[in-house]
């Protein structure tokens, strides 16, 4: 299961990759709920919605886009995948 | 009856593929196995767990099937968070419901865990990101004493710096009276000259899972069958384990019709002291100071002026067959 919380933990570990190397974007979220800066009043409904998409939203099959690299993590059954190839691994 | 005994191993040339072979590979294949047989969490891990303040968040490096994940039972579930990480795609299938409540109608009431498929020496993760880290019974199963070190390394730079919290358990080649358990003492010489070379004592063995075809399919424990060696220290019972004669360990199988699959994976059995040295070595690579947080109250004196990252060893010790050792980030 991929909650936004774990996704918010991660970070691209390629080779070389160690600047700009999170957050992982993930592709074709569509979920809009929050703004892109944070308010300056932190009221109920924000956290609301900040509870909505940090522990109810499941990622079950999809992927997670490195911004530096472009490295690509497969998400399937809910379980990401965050293992490199040997030629990958600083 | 076949016989199965712990065994000296060799580590080939790349320990990444010794480790694919006998540790990924095995545990993908007795994963339903394995884990009915590990479910009872031990008493100082539990306790670790159940003092971390509410809402930490931490990595479980080498999760297994998750037993760790739903803990600590006494207090309110997600009190905290423990994301498992593991190598084995098929134990984090199993973890991805631990401690799940399954109702009549099937239906899983717990929230699922949050799992990834990953390795310990890898980094996928922002420094510093967790508030804490276990490693329970994972880092002895890395061939090579760099390896281990790197996974130590991995612990340290996941947590906060400031105050993060670290438990690491690993086997010991000391073993307890109740498993009855030794291992071959001809890998000693051989360990002994790799400790001179730096490559750290302890000893590399085999220890066969022994995996009915019964068990194959949907991983129900049948009866006597068994046994890992290791399965004394869960609720397993034993069958028929013995000593023979202090320098091996036999375990005699009690079997059915089925010929059973021998699955050896590979562990290094940590020396007295080892884990101890393994964290200092991989603090001191990572410029870290061990000792305890400083006494914030003293504002002269020598050495007050130091500004850096310190590693306060909490304690460590041994229980049930493994060392462990837990562990406090401080930042001045
Ligand atoms: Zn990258």
């Amino acid at each position: 299961m991929v909650r936004l919380i774990t996704h918010n933990l991660l970070a691209c570990h390629v080779k070389n990759c160690t600047s700009n190397n999170f957050p992982l974007a993930f592709k074709d979220l569509g979920d809009t709920s929050l703004p892109a800066e944070q308010p300056d009043m932190i009221d109920d409904e924000f956290l609301q919605k900040l509870h909505h998409v940090l522990l109810e939203i499941h990622v079950e099959e999809g992927s997670m886009v490195c911004p530096n690299c472009n490295h690509v993590y497969p998400i399937s059954n809910g379980i990401p995948n965050m293992l490199l190839a040997e030629h990958e691994i600083g | 009856m076949p016989k199965t005994s712990v065994t000296p191993a060799q580590i080939e040339n790349n320990p990444q593929a010794h480790e694919d072979q006998h540790v990924h590979a095995v545990y993908d294949k007795i994963a339903s196995h394995f884990s009915s047989t590990r479910y009872k969490p031990w008493p100082i891990i539990a306790h670790f767990l159940s003092t971390l303040s509410t809402g930490s968040v931490g990595l479980d490096a080498g999760t297994g099937n998750g037993k760790y994940l739903p803990l600590p039972l006494d207090r309110p579930p997600g009190s905290i968070c423990t994301i498992g990480l593991d190598r084995s795609r098929n134990l984090l299938e199993i973890a991805r419901t631990a401690g799940a409540d399954v109702d009549e109608a099937s239906t899983i009431k717990c929230m699922p865990r949050e799992v990834i498929w990953g390795d310990v020496i890898g980094k996928g993760w922002r420094d510093g990101a967790f508030d804490y880290a276990i490693s329970i019974a994972t880092i002895h199963h890395l061939a090579t004493h760099d390896r281990r070190k790197l996974a130590v390394k991995r612990l340290l730079q996941c947590v906060s710096p400031s105050r993060g919290r670290i438990l690491i358990y690993v086997w010991a080649i000391e073993q307890d009276e109740l498993s009855r358990r030794s291992v071959p003492t001809e890998s000693y010489t051989k360990n002994d000259s790799l400790a001179e070379s730096g490559m750290g004592p302890g000893r590399d063995v085999f220890v066969p899972w022994v995996l009915s075809r019964q068990n194959t399919n949907n991983g129900k424990l049948k009866g006597k069958l068994s046994k890992d060696p290791l399965a004394s220290r869960s609720n397993v019972t034993d069958s028929t384990q013995s000593c023979t004669n202090g320098t091996s360990i036999e375990v005699t199988l009690m079997l059915g019709p089925d010929e059973p699959q021998v699955f050896n994976r590979y562990y290094h059995m940590f020396a007295e002291g080892e884990l101890v040295e393994l964290v200092r070595s991989a603090a001191g690579d990572l410029g870290i100071h061990i000792g305890p947080i400083p006494d914030q109250t003293l504002s002269s004196g020598p050495g007050m002026e130091w500004k850096g990252r310190g590693l306060e060893i909490v304690q460590d010790g041994w229980e049930r067959s493994n060392y462990y050792v837990e562990l406090r980030c401080w930042e001045k």
